[in-house]
């Protein structure tokens, strides 16, 4: 068999065994979610379905199936059919680009080279901004075509959040690739061999704790979850979807959970490497899922500490603190870079 | 915005502090009951359904028909129909009560001269079928087995003592709803 071949034959597995995984992982992070959400509370969530609970996932996808499909009638429908998978379609996007082992290098599988990511191009950090950016489309679409006050309200903080973080968000990232002078996630993994010292997240600290609150806005959890603030307005953006459309959105937000926490641990906290080179016999794989799940772990314990800001302090954090301080940090980082080279 | 502040932000000294908050929860015992699985003992105060308590001696009901409960029920959900025993002794002859109506406001148990009536523990009175509220003599004979325990220990308001209350072998103790009596 010829290397191309094997190559697209490996391509296939991969782009098929990784939604797979991450949305088999998706399942059981809604449980913990729950569970978690009621262990900080000091109760002990759901416990019902399966051992200690664990398929109440399952369950609650069955029971959306289920369940009636409701069009407003006087929404725009095409809009309001075409929102959930704007809001879906990013999400998975932005795995083709993550690296979850060693890329290149020797033939390591049946004398072939299989190489654990499965897009390695250079612009891979672009197009996770740019998936990022239109992920937001499914909110404001969602608002903007449900023809509900209370949907639109949502729609459009989705929007003014968005030009608030992102900026942030961008000009975090800059920092990394200034240090690492490449875009191509494979390369920035690489840029942090060695052990956890190595990585990112010791020099560029002020740029790790901008992107992970960034990133915070970006999901659209508590802190910042303006865009379906259930006191204020209903469900914002979600008051008018029912069954498996508005599953639709809230499996999206898993996904670019996984997905964000794998790009946060990608680009600071080394990706799939181990923390110390002495247990780099353990696969990168595993790595990189120990390192999502304990960086789920964080989001879910911000998730359920902090209640939500106000729309102006977000505007007012995102503007005045996080680019002010992003911009500087890159400044930093670029002076001592071009000093020390 | 002095200079304390602007660290203790920038360190996220606050937020730090929640999460510790909801962390100490996180490992903490749980406070959740699972209901059908595990119910709590209700206190032995507690207002449930009612139930007529019969003498232990003779097995005969302990009211006589005094229709006291009657006449103070606010919500006039009790109804009684004397009569006599060829002894003498007045019994009920029917004795209806509305659970439907009943606010469960125990003045019935308070005002019983001869301890007959009384709140139980049973509390799990959801039904399919509104007739299943209307607890006629034998419903209420038969609701004795949830009254409380404490009550066995109470003495007879005729005198004698823990024995004519009921269960000759319960031991005799004080019970926080006697202290109030």
């Amino acid at each position: 068999m010829s290397q191309a071949a094997a190559q697209y034959i490996f391509l296939v597995i991969k782009a098929v065994l990784m939604p797979v995984l991450i949305i088999m992982m998706v399942a059981f992070i809604i449980f913990f979610e729950r569970k978690f959400a009621g262990f900080f509370q000091g109760r002990v969530g759901p416990t019902y379905l399966g051992p200690g609970g664990s398929f109440q996932s399952f369950g609650d996808i069955f029971k959306l199936l289920s369940k009636e499909d409701v069009v407003p009638e006087r929404a725009d429908k095409p809009t309001f059919r075409l929102a959930p998978y704007i809001a879906f379609i990013p999400a998975f996007l932005v795995m083709a680009v993550l690296p979850f082992g060693p890329v290149g290098g020797e033939p390591n599988l049946f004398g072939h080279r299989f190489d654990y990511v499965i897009a390695n191009f250079d612009a891979g950090l672009v197009l996770f901004l740019a998936m990022g950016a239109l992920a937001v489309y499914g909110v404001v679409l969602a608002g903007w075509s449900s023809n509900n006050n209370y949907s639109l309200l949502g729609g459009l903080r989705a929007g003014a959040q968005m030009i608030s973080y992102e900026l942030a968000l961008g000009f975090s990232v800059v920092g990394v690739m200034v240090m690492t002078g490449s875009l191509n996630l494979v390369t920035i993994v690489d840029g942090q061999a060695g052990n956890f010292w190595d990585w990112y997240f010791i020099p560029q600290i002020v740029g790790a704790l901008i992107f992970f609150i960034a990133t915070m806005a970006e999901l659209n959890r508590t802190p910042f979850d303006l865009a379906e603030a259930e006191q204020e307005l209903v469900a914002g953006h979600l008051t008018e979807y029912s069954g498996m459309r508005w599953g639709m959105f809230y499996f999206a937000e898993y996904v670019n959970l996984v997905v964000i926490s794998g790009l946060v641990a990608t680009l600071y906290f080394g990706g799939w490497r181990a923390p110390f080179e002495v247990l780099d016999f353990i696969p990168g794989p595993l790595w990189l899922f120990i390192k999502i799940s304990i960086l789920i772990f964080v989001y879910m314990w911000v998730r359920w500490t902090i209640f939500r800001y106000r729309y102006n302090q977000l505007m007012s954090i995102g503007w005045k603190v996080l680019l002010p301080l992003s911009i500087i940090n890159l400044v930093i980082t670029a002076i001592i870079v071009s000093v020390v080279d | 915005m002095g200079l304390t502040d602007a660290i203790k932000k920038g360190v996220f000294v606050d937020i730090l502090r929640g999460m510790s908050v909801t962390g100490s929860y996180f490992v903490a015992e749980k406070v959740t009951v699972e209901y059908p699985k595990e119910k709590l003992e209700t206190y032995p105060r507690f207002r449930g359904a009612h139930a007529l308590l019969t003498d232990p001696e003779t097995g005969d009901t302990k009211c006589v028909a005094c229709m006291l409960c009657a006449t103070i029920c606010p919500s006039r959900c009790i109804s009684i129909v004397g009569e006599q025993t060829p002894e003498g002794r007045s019994r009920p002859a029917r004795f209806d009560l509305d659970l439907a109506r009943c606010i469960f406001c125990g003045l019935c148990e308070e005002v019983c001269p001869e301890a007959a009536i009384v709140m139980t523990r049973r509390y799990e009175l959801a039904t399919f079928d509104k007739n299943d509220f209307f607890l006629e003599k034998e419903a209420l004979l038969a609701n004795q087995e949830y009254a409380h325990k404490e009550l066995y220990s109470r003495p007879s308001p005729r005198g004698g003592g823990a024995e004519a209350g009921a269960e000759p072998d319960a031991p005799p103790r004080v019970s926080p709803a006697d202290e109030e009596r």
